[in-house]
């Protein structure tokens, strides 16, 4: 072989340098893919909490205005039937290990009657199986005493 | 003779070159296969998270507006809420028409890949979910308290759905909640 021919021909150096270019391009475009998967997974975790933060308020507000219970509940304590549980009601909650409920009920007064009942649901959750930070949904409203 | 001897690619080369471009091209359609499966596998399970949302927050629309009827006599109150593995009724208040209607969820299609169709009043009956239903169970659970609030009663709905596609390539969509009917359960207490 003369020297001309092996000028013509590509150096592996120059090879490798192009490949890793394309690669550089490439990698966005896989990003994207495994972002969108990844969102997904998102948001079915936080349809999950949210299904499991509206079973929490519905069950509250399908008691009578004066057994729906006043004060603030733990976790541990709408998961399981806690014996110190304060409430007369029992929760009836879908067993689920990586939500964790709080709930805070609030009685609003005037004239020294209570006319409504503030429910609020904290669901706290993992963002995703592989991520372990923590989100929270937050659910309120208002129930009003008929009686008055 | 001479010359084209050198230009010419030796049969190595050639050899090197196809094992080479081989290797390359089979990499590249085994990748871009993956990719495919599991855009198909994504594609499918954001379709039955769309499903199952869809369904909960209809079902849920449907029985936060449900009511008794409380002029009739408890065998047929009990009627009124009506659960068969294939079919749930109850009446509801319908905001467009201004009145009770009843309203029919039923499940129909072979087991496994069954559909879910739900109807209200008069209206043309709608598929909420096409042929992706695995398994569907509704059961009504109705809890009486004791001490101070004894004589209260609650009812839900417990409901269990699994989804999958056709095809099932992807994880089966499973989730489990009870829906608790507000209106529903004020009535029962007020009786």
């Amino acid at each position: 072989m003369n020297s001309t021919n092996r000028k013509s021909g590509l150096s592996l150096i120059e090879i490798m340098l192009s490949l890793a270019i394309f690669a550089i391009i490439l990698l966005p475009v896989f990003m994207t893919f495994s972002s969108g998967n990844k969102n997904i997974m998102i948001t079915e975790t936080e349809f999950r909490a949210h299904t499991a933060a509206l079973e929490i308020m519905e069950q509250i507000i399908s008691l009578p205005f004066e057994l729906i219970p006043v004060g603030k509940f733990s976790s541990r304590q709408i998961k399981s039937d806690d014996p110190e549980n304060p409430s007369p009601i029992p929760f009836n909650v879908t067993a689920n290990s990586s939500f964790q409920p709080e709930l805070e009920i609030t009685p609003v007064k005037k004239n020294d009657k209570v006319r409504f009942k503030k429910i609020s649901v904290i669901m706290k959750f993992p963002a995703a199986k592989t991520d372990k930070r923590e989100r929270k949904i937050e659910l309120k409203t208002l129930v009003a005493n008929e009686e008055i | 003779m001479k010359k084209s001897e050198k230009n010419a690619f030796t049969l190595v080369e050639i050899l090197v070159v196809c094992a080479v471009v081989s290797v390359f091209l089979a990499s590249a359609i085994t990748l871009f296969s993956n990719f495919r499966q599991g855009f198909t596998r994504s594609e499918s399970s954001a379709i039955l998270l769309q499903d199952a949302a869809l369904f909960l927050a209809q079902l849920r629309n449907d029985l936060n507006n449900a009511v008794l009827d409380t002029s009739l006599t408890n065998s047929e109150i009990e009627q009124q809420f009506s659960v068969t593995p294939k079919q749930l009724n109850f009446k509801a208040y319908d905001n467009r028409e201004g009145a009770v209607l009843p309203v029919i969820y039923r499940l129909s299609g072979k087991e496994g890949n069954a559909s879910l169709w739900r109807k209200i009043g008069n209206r043309a009956e709608k598929e909420l979910i096409k042929s992706n239903v695995a398994s569907l169970t509704w059961q009504t659970e109705i809890e009486s308290f004791s001490g101070k609030a004894s004589g209260t009663v609650r009812l839900c709905l417990n409901i269990n759905c699994i989804l999958q596609t056709q095809r099932a390539q992807e994880k089966p969509f499973e989730i489990r909640t009870r829906i608790f009917p507000a209106r529903l359960n004020r009535q029962l207490n007020n009786k």
